[in-house]
């Protein structure tokens, strides 16, 4: 397949269609089709990125590859030199990235990088000879075979750059690779790590969120489908204090613990969106994105926080970097039509309160162990019923490389429903946000980089990502009202949020 | 003009439409003047055209290709008709670029139309003749598409009537706004002050050189103590407000764009503050005064309910678009920012009175706060078209060196609640209302429109700025506000980390 051993020589060729075997072979692998656009609503699907071409930098040349607007850096070396473990990892995770394709792609990289060197010196070599008193007529054969070098070598150059994007394309949607223990196979193989609490019996018919929250008069669903569209809602009167607390309350549990408090944007541009690993352009994409601009609402604070040290070198002494940041999120829920969508369950807007960690490679496991621990606490403190589960291969997004979810009690729904998941994304995200950081000279350099730049090839390194949600309000609200309720209706107050709701100890109804 | 008198008899001779054309060729060329054009939003003293949202409407009626309005505002033409001098005289003070010749002439042509339409469908029910019967039918069916035309074109023009202005208002542009009240004085300085951004970095309360990577300019991140100061103002406003009795409501932040426009707001104008959402018809909110006043859209209320008091809190998104040269610097014209909102909905009778409780709570508020600040009653020119009356406030900001908008309220008497449909039901032993302005009128009808007032009663990054400016130390240091501190776990002072 590779014509490395059939270098062209210099002397034969009169025109470009000498380097015809290099061009055949690149133009035959650009023509391959992009990554498929897949649902972003279902996490066993592939993870192509499709890049935003929109203000992007022009298409290049006329094999008309889609340039990406970004690139990540991947370290193309070990994907090759681990083929088959990455080859694996593509198939548990049910990803469509093309490994073959990335591969081939890569070699026809190299060979072609390497001709465009040879034919660069050899370019040379010719100017030299051009130096000093020649013959007329050797001189002009000079000149010509100057005008010939440089002529195939600007079109080599131009297959260099589509190839690189086509590479970079290809390559983009390779998800991460995973944590050893991470069980494989789709959702029912996820594994039962912690549980805490049990149902609770009633002794009384309950109601669910939706009948306790018209009687105590917390939300209004019917006026905010007319004003806004279904799966809107509007809280009112106590409710909004649960929400205020809730929030309050897990910014001052978490900041204790030494995370920096944040308010982000809620608006960032979609390139950020991507390199964090969502897909705004995809079919069914979470993502609303706004009218006449490279701008998209976020569905999660993790976005702009892995974005506020997006291109900058860290310091070591500074990691880990550890932010608890509040922003409203919001989801087109696309494509969850069936899906359970009852009330506060799946709503399009929602106040929620994330943690976020750049730390170094090393420390990245035990970070997430302390992460998904704050969140164990903070969910027991409310006296909240929940299992704490270790996600399949099937169900990692494309960025995680480990992922807690905590799937809480709500009697109402009779269901397990998710509050919270932590992932940690090692250095997915870093390599796409371009974050690094330089090592101390004491320490030895990383030995369990992953995708690393290798010990001691450079003096920088990505650094590790992970998030973790402290409190998703709405789901909250259900746990809330449908465990805590009373005969009467009422609802008892967690205790750790009294304090942030003026002593309320339990919100009475108002309607019967 | 008014073909009034010269209805085509049925007995004539007519066998085609073309003997209704003395109507129809009125109708047609009232048609085909111009829509009111779009101006910007950005400038209050703009005249205030709507362009109905033709997206997704009705598709346009007929040959002459009017746009179909989207929804309709519940417009009192006869009172227009009847007191056109003094409506003439509010267009005019408040740069208003509304034709009210054109409405007029389309009102009355409106009438006729509507009388004669009235006229042939009793003459084709009367008519046992077949022949006769189909060529009424005919002209009745050309005549009715007129109407329907002429109806929305007239809605159309008469959209863009600004609301009336309550008698007290100044007359004139910015400068002619009145000065209410002034509370405080500008505090004098015995150190080098500085502005909130240096005292920003200092504290390393915020990042707005990241947020523009990541979201572009006028964004920013709140980082440390500002993110518990911008907590403790909106904790402490929702407390403080609901003790009044306002009822707390946290409200969506994407609405239909209709809402947004029946609140008298312009998302398809040039230079719009409204970010639209791709492929869709929503909107992202400039304030939270448009869920609010959309929450009761095309209802009737109880009497006994009103008046219906909201504080409610939201994330506000403003485009800025047509801002560029006014002053932009740090917190104090930015995309996105925090909000609480107070929104009434009363009887006409108790708006004036609940406008001045508004402006009383937004000024004890500041004065709380210890800030310096003047209320000014703005000018004609200076009220956007729902205002009947609107009171801003503007509080020193030492290290800006000026005086900045904190917040406004303003009475929209009947403006929004005739295109949200908002109306009550007064009770029998209540007499009627005798001053609804554009009402229906004492005894009309069962339901009135109510009135609707809304205030700002904190806005986050401007209050930011005033305290951080305000109470600076000379070590740079923040003293916080004595109200605030329950709100921030008792801390009085917040202190630089870097200099």
């Amino acid at each position: 397949m590779l014509t490395c051993g059939r270098f062209i020589s210099s002397s034969a060729a009169t025109s470009t269609a000498s380097f015809s075997p290099f061009r055949t072979l690149t133009r035959s692998l650009l023509r391959r089709p992009a990554p498929r656009l897949l649902s972003s609503a279902s996490v066993a699907a592939a993870t192509a990125v499709e890049p935003d071409t929109k203000g992007g930098g022009g298409v290049g040349g006329g094999a008309g590859a889609l340039r990406p607007q970004w690139k990540a850096a991947i370290d193309f070396k070990w994907i090759r030199d681990n083929r088959d473990a990455v080859a694996d990892n593509i198939r548990s995770r049910n990803s469509t990235a093309n490994l073959d394709l990335v591969l081939e792609l890569y070699d026809q990289y190299l060979a072609l990088q390497k001709e465009v060197e040879r034919l660069r010196s050899e370019r040379n070599a010719v100017a030299n000879k051009m130096k000093g008193k020649l013959d007329p007529s050797v001189r002009q054969a000079l000149v010509e075979e100057g005008k010939n070098l440089k002529e195939g070598l600007i079109a080599l150059e131009e297959d260099l750059v589509q190839l690189t994007d086509k590479l970079q394309l290809e390559a983009q949607s390779i998800p991460n690779t995973t944590h050893p223990d991470v069980p494989v196979g789709g959702e029912e193989s996820s594994v039962l790590r912690k549980e805490v609490g049990s149902q609770r019996s009633f002794t009384f018919t309950i109601k669910d969120h939706l009948q306790l929250g018209k009687e105590l008069d917390l939300f209004d669903f019917d006026a905010a489908a007319e004003v806004s569209g279904s799966k809107f809602y509007y809280l009112k009167n106590e409710a909004v204090l649960l929400e205020m607390a809730l929030v309050n309350w897990a910014i001052s549990e978490v900041s204790k613990k030494g995370f920096t408090p944040l308010i982000t944007p809620e608006i960032v541009r979609s390139s950020v969106v991507e390199k964090c690993g969502f897909q705004p352009r995809a079919q069914n994409t979470q993502v609303y994105s706004i009218e006449d601009s490279d701008q998209c609402l976020i569905g999660t604070a993790e976005i702009p926080v892995g974005g506020i040290h997006m291109d900058s070198i860290l310091a070591e002494s500074a990691l880990p970097l550890k932010y608890v940041a509040y922003s409203h999120c919001f989801r087109t829920e696309a494509g969850a039509a069936g899906a359970a969508t009852r009330g506060l369950y799946r709503v399009h807007q929602f106040s929620k309160v994330e943690m976020f960690i750049f730390c170094q490679p090393e420390e990245s496991d035990k970070l997430h162990e302390e992460l998904i621990t704050i969140e164990e606490d903070l969910y027991a403190s409310l006296g909240l019923h929940f299992k704490t589960l270790d996600m399949a291969t099937g169900d990692l997004g494309a960025p995680a490389y480990r992922k807690f979810d905590i799937e809480a009690w709500m009697p109402g729904l009779e269901r397990y429903g998710e509050i919270s998941s932590a992932s940690n994304c090692t250095d997915y995200q870093s390599r796409r946000l371009g974050i690094r950081y330089r090592p101390s000279p004491s320490e030895p350099p990383s030995t369990n980089t992953k995708k690393g730049k290798g010990a001691g090839s450079g003096p920088t390194q990505f650094v590790h990502t992970l998030n973790a949600t402290a409190v998703a309000v709405p789901r909250l609200i259900v746990c809330i009202l449908e465990n805590f309720q009373q005969d009467d209706g009422s609802i008892v107050v967690p205790e750790p949020l009294r304090p942030y709701m003026g002593g309320l100890e339990v919100l009475s109804p108002k309607f019967k």
